[in-house]
């Protein structure tokens, strides 16, 4: 990962406020868990319809169910993040000036922030969700849950990829006043992309080059492809790789934010 | 006490509409004066909407069909929906987004405007959705212009359709706007229409023969995302029902959005008496 | 429309009636308890349990045409509450308010059109339109037509300066720019009454004379009833006739400013400076000025002393003392000033007095206490 220079303390602070935060309202965030996994199962629904009328290929019906819990579970870990870190909003308060003058890098403060929403959302999100989806579609834990180490290995470079991916996008603020229709439309790549709804290889030939070509495949389809105990671990060393760029493309556009705002004033 | 006369209303009602039509104007107005961001939103929100489609169209060109519907009948569903959801969130995107005037006390402003709270919030945000419209419009151009050239259909389902995608919209915005209600007790209500509304909607765009008796029972009842685009298609592209289905139509969405504004009328009573 | 026929047709009626009448009004709030401990937020979800807060309690008050009245009390006093119960945002859990007559809660639409409300803290403009496309919008939205829409806009461009930022979206505005045009926008369907909740709050001195210039005018030329809350005691001292604070949910003081000053009993500060030194009488010989103390030193708090001058009964307090000054502190409720003088007189030979009236921050600062 980046240098956390001196601060751990201070990251250690930020993250666990962050989670902190969040606690307060956990009671409407176990509810919200219901529409959530109300939405996974509408997606295991059409699957089993299907699954009455076809083969699915190398998953099966029961596969599929298994695939579908996962990746809804995992939304919440690498595609609910905060809108663009929160960049657009500091910069339409102005406050964004003030975070630059801070003597932490403004990338490693907001990821560090972000580090305890997804903890949060991990325990009080994903856990549920994964709980009740087993229980609704009658499922148990793959290979007893051996599988699983090595999935949420993947699933922690998807969080660290989505963490830059909204920095950027929330940097984009700066430019135009639309940068939440950014957040919308990873979204839809996300659930196109990254094999939300449908495993990459059923997509057209065309739209897989595109897909392997981006860092989506590695954000929900490689974790749960590990999950499924399909996954070749080699996959990891694509999220690292990404993981990489994706910081270099961070630093490099906190460059650019820096420039834009000493010349503007924000 | 209201000593308003019929002619009063009608003044009123003609103020009403010329509010509505400055507020069309200006908005495309201001929209225009930043070309780049509206070019920039309006091509993302395309491509979103096609993103959306494409996971359809990718199962469906997998495997073939769902349920019996083929690729286009579903390639309908979807594109009626889309157009019934562009049409309430044309108009109705403020009731949607009530939660923002709860949380930042903004509703507070609006009763103190001379309107029912309702006509003085939904002017506040007319939004343009030429992607939404543009996507809807396409798909639904090659799922009927694929259907009418088999003859499956005839050219009578085109007005049919418009006609079922206002009765949609008139739904959904009854639907959001419940929802939104409850919003008066629970301020939060983006759980609620995570459920009632995106959802919903997301299932409405398959057959709803593809979910377990009691979901589909919901989706045509309490949630009734059904009427917009299954229940009008099962007569206009597979002959199934019959004719009566267009004014029961009419009726079921009168009937929702009646409901609707007895049930926020009351939680904006509650609202006045326990405040934020 | 509503407006134009009930202001077209005053009756007799409603010349004699107040502007605003409140009576016996309450507000309570029900919250619900928040659970602690284990699982307390799956408990809180079903809990039942409430705890009420009277926010306001048995206000009682009217105002008259052409009154200009501030509102004045801490934050949470029951300030706001007040104003929405006013203005028909809130219902009242008990007691009445009637504006020109009409019930605002029975008759809300009726009576919206009558009222101008700009709160401080909010915009009522179209955050995304410029500032005319928002009286566009406005002016349909309460039935003024084009010619009224216009002159009043001349009129109120003129004494706020709105031409500047015409043609700006609203969010490009500056808080100043933003109060002015939202005063504006209250007051383009030319309503009797204006309620303003912290109408200068934020902004710099030039932005609230400009405003108040305007409320003066408002009020004094135009005829208007305001009222206004503030935590600006300059605007109550420039604006304001009335004064009315709320403390805990109730009025606890209601009439002219002045009689504020004097309720609270301030204390004047005369600052005396003597020829040649002085020595306090009717006190022991330690309280004598030495000449080593040092010039400008300010006596420490537990020196300060209630003197009690041997040939009268009245009260002064040292505040402060230097070599050759001595600022004392008297009420003047209950001491003449000519009194005070001469008892200082007898202390040594005065050179020069210099009196301060008690400062009004320093007023608000003891009743909200």
């Amino acid at each position: 990962m980046i240098s956390f220079r001196s601060n751990t303390r201070l990251y250690q602070t930020l993250a666990a406020k962050a989670y902190a935060r969040n606690i307060q309202y956990r009671g409407s965030h176990l509810l919200h868990n219901f529409a959530s996994a109300a939405f996974g199962y509408l997606y295991a629904c059409i699957w089993i319809g299907l699954g009455r009328d076809h083969s699915l290929g190398d998953y099966g019906t029961i596969g599929m169910l298994h695939y579908i819990t996962f990746t809804q579970t995992s939304l919440w870990v690498a595609s609910f993040t905060t809108m663009g870190l929160g960049i657009p909003q500091s910069v339409r308060t102005g406050q964004i000036a003030l975070d630059l003058m801070r003597p932490v890098h403004l990338f490693t403060h907001l990821m560090a922030k972000e580090w305890g929403q997804i903890a949060y959302q991990f325990l009080y999100k994903s856990i549920p969700i994964y709980i009740v989806m087993q229980l609704a579609l009658g499922l148990t834990p793959i290979d007893g849950g051996r599988t699983l180490p090595l999935a949420l290995t993947a699933l922690a470079g998807a969080a660290y990829m989505a963490i830059c991916m909204n920095y950027m996008m929330g940097i984009s603020a700066l430019w135009t006043t639309e940068s939440s229709w950014l957040y919308w439309g990873n979204q839809a790549l996300m659930n196109l992309l990254a094999g939300f709804f449908i495993p990459l290889e059923w997509l057209p030939d065309w739209l897989q080059t595109v897909a392997w070509a981006s860092p989506y495949p590695f954000m929900l389809y490689a974790p749960t492809q590990f999950y499924l105990g399909k996954g070749d671990p080699v996959l990891l060393l694509g999220t690292l790789a990404w993981c990489a760029a994706l910081t270099l493309l961070c630093l490099l556009a906190t460059k650019l934010l820096r420039h834009k705002v000493e010349v503007q004033g924000g | 006490m209201n000593e308003r006369t019929i002619g009063d209303r009608r003044v009123a009602l003609q103020n009403y509409i010329k509010l509505y039509l400055i507020l069309i104007r200006t908005s495309v107005r201001s929209r225009m004066q930043y070309r780049f961001n509206f070019a920039f939103g309006t091509v993302l929100a395309a491509i979103i909407q096609l993103s959306e489609f494409l996971m359809i169209a990718i199962v469906l060109a997998k495997f073939g069909a769902v349920r019996g519907w083929t690729m286009h009948e579903v390639g309908y569903l979807f594109a009626v929906m889309t157009l019934a959801k562009t049409l309430y969130r044309t108009f109705g995107n403020e009731v949607h987004n009530l939660e923002r005037y709860l949380v930042e006390g903004e509703l507070d402003q609006l009763l103190t405007k001379p309107l029912p709270v309702l006509l003085s919030l939904m002017p506040r945000g007319f939004r343009l959705m030429p992607g939404e419209l543009l996507q809807g419009g396409a798909i639904l151009a090659w799922a009927l212009g694929e259907m009418l050239r088999t003859g499956q259909v005839t050219w009578w389902a085109i007005p049919q359709t418009l006609f079922a995608i206002v009765t949609g919209g008139v739904v959904l915005f009854a639907i959001g706007m419940a929802t939104a209600t409850c919003g008066f007790w629970t301020t939060r209500i983006s759980m609620l229409q995570n459920m009632t509304e995106d959802a919903a909607q997301t299932a409405a765009r398959y057959p709803l023969t593809l979910y377990p008796g009691w979901m589909s029972g919901l989706l045509l009842t309490a949630v009734p995302v059904g009427l917009v685009g299954y229940v009008p298609a099962l007569y206009i592209l597979r002959g199934e029902l019959g004719l009566w289905v267009f004014p029961v139509l009419a009726a079921a969405s009168c009937l929702a959005v009646l409901l609707a504004l007895r049930f926020w009328k009351f939680g904006i009573s509650k609202y006045q008496s326990t405040g934020s | 429309m509503e407006m134009m026929t009930s202001r077209d047709m005053p009756t007799v009626q409603a010349e004699r009636e107040a502007a605003i009448e409140a009576v016996g009004l309450c507000k309570s709030f029900k919250t619900p308890v928040v659970a602690q401990g284990r699982f307390s937020g799956i408990r809180s979800l079903f809990s039942r349990e409430y705890t009420t807060k009277e926010a306001v309690r048995d206000i009682g008050f009217t105002v008259e045409k052409g009154d200009f009245v501030g509102y004045i009390g801490p934050n949470g006093a029951g300030k706001s509450t007040t104003i929405k119960m006013l203005t028909g945002i809130l219902h009242p859990s008990s007691g009445s308010v009637k504006l020109a007559g009409i019930d605002p809660h029975r008759d809300r639409l009726r009576c919206a059109s009558r009222l101008g409300v700009v709160f401080g803290q909010r915009s009522q403009l179209w955050w995304d339109l410029p500032v005319k496309d928002s009286y566009d919008i406005l002016a349909h939205m309460y039935g003024v037509d084009d010619a009224d829409k216009v002159r009043r806009l001349g009129e109120f461009a003129e004494l706020l300066d709105l031409d500047e930022f015409w043609d700006t979206p609203v969010r490009k505005l500056s808080l100043g720019q933003r109060m002015r045009a939202d005063i504006a926008a209250a007051m383009l369907h030319d309503p009797e009454l204006l309620f303003l909740d912290e109408p200068t709050i934020g902004l710099d001195v030039n932005a609230k004379r400009n405003i108040r210039g305007f409320l003066k005018v408002l009020n004094e030329e135009f005829g208007k009833t305001i009222l206004l809350t503030t935590h600006d005691m300059d605007d109550i001292e420039q604006l304001c006739r009335r004064v009315m604070v709320i403390g805990g949910g109730r009025l606890t003081y209601d009439g002219t400013v002045e009689g504020l000053r004097r309720e609270i009993g301030l204390p004047t500060e005369i600052k005396v400076t003597y020829r040649a030194g002085y020595v306090l009488a009717g006190q022991g010989d330690d309280l004598i000025v030495s000449g080593d103390m040092q010039t400008g030193a300010h006596v420490q708090p537990n020196q300060e002393s209630d003197l009690h001058a041997a040939d009268s009964s009245f009260a002064m307090r040292i505040v402060s003392r230097t070599e050759s000054t001595l600022t004392v502190e008297v009420n003047r409720e209950e001491v003449r000033t000519m009194d005070a003088l001469r008892e200082l007189g007898h202390w040594g030979e005065i050179e020069d007095v210099e009196m301060r009236e008690p400062d009004f921050e320093e007023i608000i600062r003891r009743v909200y206490g």
